[in-house]
């Protein structure tokens, strides 16, 4: 494999892997805008705009755009986070031109007030569905309590109220400073030629002018408050717990992604057999979110009503144990085993490898190559692992749970 | 050129794998013929309380060693249970898979099954039944497959509460010592590995005598119409319509239609429901399919407002399709059914599935090259004129939601 940078006049940063062994190709535009760059009165913009990309531009219909990917038989989608807004494909290599063309197209949208009234119903329309799915709502309530007034605490989504009060010409002064090529990396890996990407992204994008946009980024320790919501149609208890955790451009994030392990991977860790070996919860787990500047735990744990306080009073015993006698080398070993055969697994295609490839460079303008992540999860050590449990105090986190009305 | 390379044991038990280059991990799924439709009526949830129980130890492991050892090795551990089999399968760094096969040897040959942890197991199966109640997306798809397939193809993984509730220890233990048969085993792996090796390392493993195989009793179907209260913010819509299985001549046709139909975002029903008018953010169409039958699958999801036209727009789609087709779309669906095939042949857990898969249902793996031949051959009029001799006329809905919808 072998990675290329070519950083553009009008400021657009372009990273590849090229590796000709691969059978297809994965190219990706990683935007730096997400919910924490919203002003809350168009809270959801981000996600919002991400659908209207899909709307097409001045000289593309909706329905051509659809038939335009479907064309190439690319598997594309688009996802928009906290602070990221992801637009990619997976192709075969013949393929690539067309589609690097097409969402070079597309990242100048039209933005047409008519697609703009359709497409409200549409989000309002995901809105209802993830009220539907308890997993997400309480993850995306406890990001709101834990972060309070920090800007990580906007929802994705937004609500139907600022979607419904939004206006296409706010929408419109949001794309230009969050959309400009300084803003973004376009990353691609897999089977294709770094030179004729280049050459024909210049080309495409010369009209793009920079913005000089940034982010406001601050560490954030967290609120620790909790609250519980009640629903008449609900019959477990979904418990989301969340505490502050290292940053993306923090060295100890390989330490906190060990502890997650430790803690909450679905199987074999601290939470699986306290809570769901012994039947107590059927899901247990814990996740590590390194985010820009700042970062998160969280946990999902879903139950009885009835278990509630038990279940509560067993990760309490768990964070606490932790927080007073750490991380063994036996658990940190195993730990490092599942890691390193997943970071294998995923970097065996080229979509696998696109996502580390864009993120890596938005968050820290630097390539890592497979190897030297491997070799630094390799080297962490229980200490390591201490210092995060200490400086992060996961025991102080932010709980927030839904389940039926009591 | 993919090589597949099969191996039949003296006992009965198939290994097929298929060597991949350029990768370091090996996968392998082990399919058990312990599926929901060969367990005894009224055990309708066994196969979830078994694929737990057995990982509670086994040989001479306990529940704790053997997940550290399976841990230990990296393992990226699945599990599935469908109408013929609970599917156990694995990724690993290709070096651990001979390890990780004789872990496997114990949990599937020699489990221990021990009283004391088989209530936790029941009470989990328990636990996730009910927590369907709180996925209705989720639930819709099974309920939708329990209705449209006849007894017992469509019994549902979870289970149903009065069966989980009457198990006992002895009688799941019972259809594991009935049902985990070498002969019915079907090991499948893709990736780096030795085929010679891994056949005489699973011959050691794997050595006990062969046993006769259920036959699985099949009743009929007849389309209906479901539907589940559920005061959520949405109407769940899952409909099922009669296909052709793998294997049978128009199957292929079958693919096309069903890209056209819903597989894709310039396919019909995204565009129609979603693109034009509105209606919802989730809709589609896929396959699903068993060894015996197979049906085409939607799901749409709409708020009560939405949802009788969503269903209306959507049943419509189903009858226009068979008044014409354009080159285009036929095209863009080929070209999706190729570039699907080519980018799972990429992934050693995808290849692992895909040829354990065709070879229960076939008797044979089909080569990718093969297959890409015949998503080559697919022709407008091929697909139109199959279209046409099978029109969309039997449908089998549920929905799940505050509201119900006019069926007809």
């Amino acid at each position: 494999m072998r990675f290329l940078h070519k950083k553009l006049n009008n400021g657009l940063n372009i990273v590849g892997e090229e590796n000709p062994d691969a059978m297809s190709a994965s190219v990706g535009f990683f935007v730096k805008t997400g919910a924490r760059d919203e002003n809350p009165e168009i809270n959801g913009v981000s996600h919002f705009l991400e659908h209207m990309l899909f709307k097409g531009t001045h000289e593309i219909s909706a329905l051509q755009v659809n038939e335009a990917f479907d064309n190439t038989g690319a598997k594309f989608n688009a996802f928009t986070s906290e602070e990221n807004t992801v637009y990619y494909a997976a192709v075969l290599p013949e393929y690539l031109n067309n589609i690097v063309e097409l969402w070079c197209k597309l990242l100048r949208p039209a933005l047409r007030d008519e697609d703009f009234q359709i497409e409200k119903n549409v989000i309002k329309q995901e809105i209802a569905m993830y009220r539907d799915l308890p997993e997400f709502d309480v993850a995306d309530k406890c990001r709101n309590l834990h972060f309070g007034s920090h800007p990580c605490g906007q929802s994705v989504l937004g609500s139907e109220q600022t979607i419904d009060t939004m206006t296409a010409e706010q929408m419109k002064n949001y794309f230009i400073s969050r959309y400009s090529p300084d803003n973004m990396t376009l990353a691609c890996a897999g089977n294709f030629d770094f030179n004729r990407l280049c050459k024909q992204v210049e080309s495409l994008t010369k009209s793009w002018t920079p913005s000089a946009v940034s982010r406001q980024t601050s560490f954030f320790n967290g609120t620790g408050l909790s609250q519980r919501y009640g629903r008449d149609n609900l019959n477990r208890e979904h418990i989301c717990l969340m505490s502050a955790a290292p940053a993306y451009q923090d060295d100890l994030r390989y330490a906190a992604a060990m502890l997650a392990i430790i803690t909450g991977d679905d199987v074999g860790s601290r939470l699986f057999w306290e809570l769901v070996d012994t039947a107590l919860a059927e899901s247990a787990s814990m996740h590590y979110d390194m985010m820009d500047g700042t970062g998160i735990f969280y946990s999902y744990i879903r139950t009885a009503p009835e278990n509630r306080t038990v279940v509560m009073e067993k990760i309490k015993k768990v964070f606490d144990g932790l927080m007073t006698a750490g991380v063994s080398e036996k658990e940190l070993t195993a730990a490092k085993n599942k890691r390193l055969s997943t970071i294998t697994i995923k970097n065996e295609t080229p979509m696998g490898r696109l996502v580390d490839l864009g993120f890596d460079w938005t968050y820290l303008q630097s390539y890592q190559p497979v190897d030297m992540e491997i070799q630094q999860i390799k080297a962490v050590t229980p200490a390591d692992i201490q210092q995060v449990i200490s400086k992060y105090n996961i025991a102080g986190f932010t709980e927030v749970s839904i389940g039926p009305k009591q | 050129m993919e090589q597949i390379l099969k191996y039949i044991m003296p006992n009965g038990m198939v290994i097929l794998a298929e060597p991949m280059n350029n990768v370091q991990s090996a996968s392998f799924s082990m399919m058990i013929p312990c599926g929901t439709a060969v367990l005894p009526d009224g055990c309708c949830g066994a196969a979830a309380v078994i694929s737990d129980w057995i990982f509670r130890g086994a040989g001479e492991l306990d529940s704790r060693s053997l997940t550290d050892e399976l841990d230990g090795l990296g393992l990226h551990r699945d599990s599935a249970i469908g109408a013929g089999h609970i599917v156990l399968s694995a990724a690993c760094e290709s070096g651990n898979i001979y390890r990780a096969l004789e872990l496997y040897a114990d949990i599937i040959l020699r489990p221990a099954l021990k009283t004391e942890q088989f209530e936790f197991s029941r009470q989990l199966a328990l636990h996730d039944l009910h927590a369907l109640d709180d996925d209705p997306r989720q639930k819709v798809a099974i309920e939708t497959r329990k209705h449209f397939y006849p007894d017992p193809m469509g019994r549902s993984a979870a289970g149903i509460k009065r069966d989980l509730e009457n198990l006992t220890a002895q009688k799941v233990f019972d259809i594991v010592k009935d049902n985990f048969n070498t002969c019915g085993i079907i090991l499948s792996v893709a990736g780096k590995c030795d085929f010679e090796k891994l056949c005489r390392h699973a011959e050691k493993l794997f050595n006990s005598p062969p046993a006769a195989q259920k036959q699985i009793s099949i009743g009929t179907r007849k389309p209906e119409y479901v539907h589940i209260p559920h005061d959520g913010a949405q109407v769940h819509i899952g409909m099922m319509t009669p296909a052709v299985i793998l294997g049978h001549r128009d199957y292929y046709n079958t693919m096309a239609a069903v890209s056209i139909l819903g597989g894709s975002m310039s396919a019909r029903l995204f565009t129609e429901v979603r693109e034009k008018r509105g209606l919802c953010y989730a809709v589609g169409a896929g396959y699903h399919s068993l060894k015996e039958m197979a049906g085409i699958t939607v799901y749409a999801g709409t708020t009560p407002e939405k949802a009788q036209q969503t269903f209306d727009v959507t049943i419509e789609q189903f009858q226009k399709i068979t008044d014409g087709l354009n080159d285009d779309e036929v095209h863009r669906a080929k070209i999706g059914l190729k570039s699907s095939l080519i980018m799972q042949s990429e992934s050693t857990i995808a290849r692992a599935s895909g040829i354990g898969s065709d070879y229960y249902r076939l008797g044979t793996v089909r080569p990718l090259g093969e297959i890409r031949q015949a998503v080559e051959n697919i022709s407008t009029a091929g697909v139109l004129d199959f279209l046409k001799r099978n029109p969309f006329t039997d449908f089998t809905v549920v929905t799940i939601g505050p509201k119900e919808i006019n069926r007809f």
